[in-house]
């Protein structure tokens, strides 16, 4: 409500405004008081209802604090209750240290007096169990003990007792250990070895253990060794003996693992393997030395390795026969199989030892590395990766050598006893060189060298044997009045003969089928020796290839598909010369022949034939040419070779046809020898040739057609899917002499 | 089945202990190995790159520098499309081996071969063979030229892109039917005749 000063009034008329406004708020008020009267009794209702809960209000706080008091009780009665449980709990392990002290007390003296008992009586078990007992005690917290309850001096002796005896005792197992080994005394060697672990003298016990296992392993390696040299040639393992004498070796050494594994195992526990391991591996590396010093001596190896790398190297040119190195490049295999076969068998179980043994991960990995380490630069190891580098080289010079002499020694042979084409002796010889080499590789089980050699096949494969057959169809296939039949004959009767017969073109002609021969059945040679090499690496790796060793392994075989690849080139080239010696020349007069046979293809209707002359004469030429060659060429390079002259005989139609003018029937003759044509050729081979005649198909519709607009039923529509550009249907067209030139033009195409 | 428009072996050689596993390690897993140990044989690792869009796998031969390795290493030789020689920046010996390794890839490599000299390890302070005496000898044989360093990955992944791209260009510019050259093993000579074989070596390339 506004407040009125009076005397800020200063004239009438503000005094009536004034009035006014103070009228209308006492309306306003009354018509607010009218109101609020109107809402009384629903008011007075409200504030009687709610008086009445109120009521009810009280005892419910009343309740809530008690329960709060309860709560609050039992909070403070629980915590009581578990302090005194926590009193009661260190009460119980105090008093269970103590007991532990008192046994430990009651123990020592009992150990004392027993550990001198024992060892007066030898009983070294005994002994070594007092100590082990005594050597579980906390030495000061006893001596604490002790002088609580005042008992010190006893306990003192005890000690001093005790201390006595372990000194005594670990200078007694080792010596009673020595003895035992000098007087190969197995049972008291493996009796102190389990004595060791009770003084605490594990590293102890297990070097000298394993020296003890060395000295039995050095033992039998010399006996072999010392036999291996005195083997006859006669005998039957003679050529594998070192080989042998290595087997031997790991096989004892795999051996003493298998028998003593479980031993340290129960007296040392588990995770000893490792170290076992590493003092074997010693005297192992000293073994294999040997036996592959002893391998070379015998084998003349160092001369052969010589000769080898000076011959490869260019520096001379003594060679050894290939023969020569055969049973020494199956022993180098054996020499490294058996070394991965160890090298697994080590891995394994120390793995094993130390994934059962230890939890810790870096701790793990580490010696895990340090197994790594001992599999890769123990001396054992890297004598075998020299073995295998001198593998890989000899091997090189096999394959290289053994391919040589079958080009040198090359004849021609006939395919098969199915098959008569002819091909050269190398060809089969190469491939069986070249497979009998991985297969070799592979008996060493080594990835690396397997991959070596793959890879030394490809190149062999690729560049010297491919350059050959190019180099010998780069001579050429001779052209010439003699037709090929004759050739066909001449290589036939040259096995009679056992040489060439026949005048230089024959046998030129001759020598380049059956190296095109070569060529396209050496490519289904690679792609088989592919599979069959991708089939054995599981048959000889088995479970062994990791997925990235087999990786590596096919990467290296994929080498093969280059090896066809370029295979393909060379056989592609050797068609071109067949095309151009064979092909080229003899089409381009038969069809010059065929269409000079009728003067004109404006013919009347009675000169429409069903069977033409000129396409028989064709034919029959093709006939001829085909035959030949089917005899003397392999079924793929056939299948080329026809496709080839199909291709030949379809262009060279396409520019004779559009040199001729036909009428409709001469268009229909066309067509019908065409159809002639395609299927005497499609009964020649197993694959459509039609598609090589399409773009003639299309134009002898264009020559038979009845009117020049019947074009528009054919052209962007119906099956016909046009090879011919609208400026060659044009073309075509023109060649008819009925269908005005104005007709042709017009054509929307 | 595989995506990738461009296969490339690349092959690394040098001295043991230059780094060549390292420079691999770095570009394909992006890591510096801490302790890594001498290769045995040869190890093979994949990476795909992308080159302007197109997808060139690189399969990378990391090949053991130690000689008793070398009957195996020089097995890859041949069909290497790139051939990385590496030595280390702070040893003379391993810079002075180069020759060597040149005669090794003159007698079993391709001739086509994209041939790359690597002086790696360039972090180091105690450097011995100064950039330009590399660069020199790369030049005078027909070599690319990089420094590296895998530990602190400086041109590294350069180097191997720079290879895949060049490699590339290589692959555009071939004649579709490939003839092939060199890479003739050393002890072989398949026609029976050796004047023969060397006169058709000559014509080789234009015939196929
Ligand atoms: N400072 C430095 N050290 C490096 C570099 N690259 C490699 N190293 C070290 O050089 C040593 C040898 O490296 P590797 O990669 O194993 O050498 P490698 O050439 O593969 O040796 P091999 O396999 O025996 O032929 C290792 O100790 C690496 O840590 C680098 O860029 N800088
Ligand atoms: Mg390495």
């Amino acid at each position: 409500m506004t407040t009125i000063d009076i005397s800020q009034v200063s004239s009438l008329e503000e005094l009536d405004a004034l009035e006014e406004a103070l009228n209308k708020e006492e309306e306003e008020c009354d018509k607010k008081i009218d109101e609020l009267l109107s809402n009384r009794s629903e008011i007075e209702f409200q504030l009687r209802t709610l008086s009445k809960k109120l009521a009810n209000l009280k005892p419910v706080e009343a309740e809530a604090k008690h329960f709060a008091e309860v709560i609050r009780n039992t909070a403070t009665l629980a915590e009581d209750v578990s302090a005194k449980v926590r009193v009661l709990d260190k009460a119980k392990n105090r008093v269970s240290e103590c007991q532990q002290r008192v046994n430990d007390l009651l123990d020592l003296q009992q150990c004392s007096v027993g550990v001198a008992t024992a060892m007066q009586n030898e009983d070294f078990e005994q002994a070594a169990a007092h100590v082990h007992r005594f050597l579980t005690m906390d030495e000061n917290l006893l001596k604490h003990t002790a002088m609580d309850v005042s008992e010190g001096k006893n306990m003192d002796a005890s000690f001093h007792k005790l201390h006595e005896a372990e000194q005594k005792l670990k200078q007694v197992v080792i010596a009673k250990f020595d003895e035992a080994v000098k007087d190969e005394d197995l049972a008291s060697v493996e009796r102190f070895f389990k004595i060791f672990p009770l003084l605490n003298m594990h590293e102890e016990g297990l070097g000298r253990f394993t020296t003890y296992l060395c000295s039995k392993l050095r033992e039998t390696c010399q006996k072999n060794l010392t036999e291996a040299k005195l083997t006859r040639d006669k005998d039957k393992r003679a050529s594998v003996i070192y080989a042998d004498s290595l087997t031997l070796l790991f096989e004892a050494i795999a051996r003493i693992v298998e028998i003593h594994q479980p031993l340290i195992e129960t007296y040392y526990g588990p995770g000893r393997m490792l170290s076992v391991m590493e003092y074997i591996q010693k005297e192992c590396d000293h073994q294999a030395k040997m036996i592959v010093d002893e391998f070379r001596k015998h084998r003349d190896f160092i001369r052969k390795i010589h000769i080898v790398t000076q011959y490869m190297n260019q520096k001379s040119e003594t060679k050894i026969d290939p023969k020569e190195l055969d049973l020494v490049l199956s022993e180098l295999t054996l020499l490294n199989a058996r070394t991965e076969l160890y090298s697994r068998f080590v891995k394994k179980r120390v793995t094993n030892d130390v994934d059962v043994s230890i939890t810790d991960e870096s701790e793990k990995s580490e010696k895990l590395s340090n197994l790594d380490r001992l599999l890769k630069d123990g001396d054992t190891f890297r004598v075998m990766q020299v073995v295998l580098g001198q593998y890989i080289l000899l091997e090189q010079y096999f394959m290289a050598e053994s391919v040589q002499k079958a080009v040198e020694m090359d004849t021609l042979i006939e395919a098969s006893s199915q098959e008569s084409f002819v091909l050269s002796s190398m060809t089969d010889d190469v491939f069986f060189i070249v497979k009998k080499c991985i297969k070799r590789s592979l008996s060493s089980q080594s990835v690396d060298g397997v991959c070596a050699v793959i890879n030394n096949a490809c190149g062999i494969l690729e560049s010297d044997f491919a350059d050959l057959l190019l180099s010998q169809l780069r001579q050429g296939f001779p052209s010439g009045y003699l037709d090929l039949a004759q050739a066909y004959s001449v290589l036939q009767s040259s096995f009679q003969h056992g040489k060439l017969q026949g005048s230089d073109i024959e046998k030129s002609r001759a020598h380049f089928v059956a190296y095109l021969n070569n060529t396209d059945t050496s490519m289904e040679y690679v792609t088989s020796l592919k599979s069959s090499l991708e089939s054995s690496m599981n048959d000889s790796f088995g479970q062994h290839l990791t997925p990235y060793e087999k990786d590596k392994i096919t990467s290296c075989l994929q080498g093969l598909a280059s090896v066809n690849i370029r295979l393909k080139s060379v056989f592609e080239f050797g068609l071109s010369q067949l095309k151009s010696s064979a092909v080229k020349p003899r089409v381009k007069p038969w069809l010059d022949a065929f269409f000079h046979a009728r003067t004109s293809y404006e013919l009347d209707e009675d000169q429409f034939t069903d069977d033409s002359v000129p396409m028989q004469t064709f034919i029959s030429d093709l006939d001829s040419i085909l035959k030949s060659f089917k005899g003397c060429l392999s079924p793929s390079a056939y299948e080329a070779f026809i496709n080839l002259v199909t291709t030949e005989i379809a262009l060279q139609m396409e520019k004779s046809v559009l040199k001729n003018k036909f009428n409709r029937i001469g268009g229909l003759q066309l067509d019908k020898e065409l159809r002639i044509l395609v299927g005497y050729l499609t009964n020649a081979t197993t694959w459509s040739v039609r598609d090589k005649f399409s773009r003639l198909t299309q134009m002898t519709i264009l020559l038979t057609l009845e009117k020049v607009s019947e074009v528009a039923d054919y052209w962007g529509k119906g099956p016909v899917t046009w090879r011919l550009t609208a400026q060659e249907v044009r073309q075509v067209l023109s060649l008819r002499s009925d269908f005005r030139s104005e007709d042709v033009k017009r054509l929307k195409l | 089945m595989e995506d990738y428009k461009f296969l490339f072996k690349v092959v690394l050689v040098g001295n043991a202990g230059v780094g060549k596993t390292c420079l691999v390690r770095r570009f394909t897993q992006g890591l510096f190995p801490p302790g890594q140990g001498a290769t045995i044989g040869v190890d093979f690792m994949i990476k795909t790159v992308d080159i302007n869009g197109e997808k060139v796998k690189l399969q990378i031969w990391d090949t053991a520098g130690q000689e008793r390795f070398r009957s195996i290493t020089q097995s890859y030789y041949r069909s290497a499309h790139a051939l990385i020689l590496v030595y280390d920046v702070s040893s003379q010996p391993t810079f002075d081996c180069l020759p060597d390794w040149l005669r090794e890839i003159e007698e079993y490599a391709n001739t086509k071969v994209l041939r790359v000299l690597v002086g790696n390890k360039t972090d180091r302070e105690d450097r011995e063979i100064p950039t330009y005496v590399g660069e020199d000898f790369a030049q005078r044989n027909n070599m690319y030229f990089m420094e590296t360093s895998a530990k602190e990955a400086d041109n590294v992944e350069k180097l191997f892109m720079e290879i895949a791209h060049a490699l590339i260009e290589q692959a555009k510019v071939r004649e579709p039917v490939s003839e092939y050259k060199g890479g003739a093993g050393p002890a072989i000579h398949v026609n029976s005749s050796r004047n023969n074989s060397a006169s058709s070596e000559s014509c080789c390339g234009r015939l196929l």
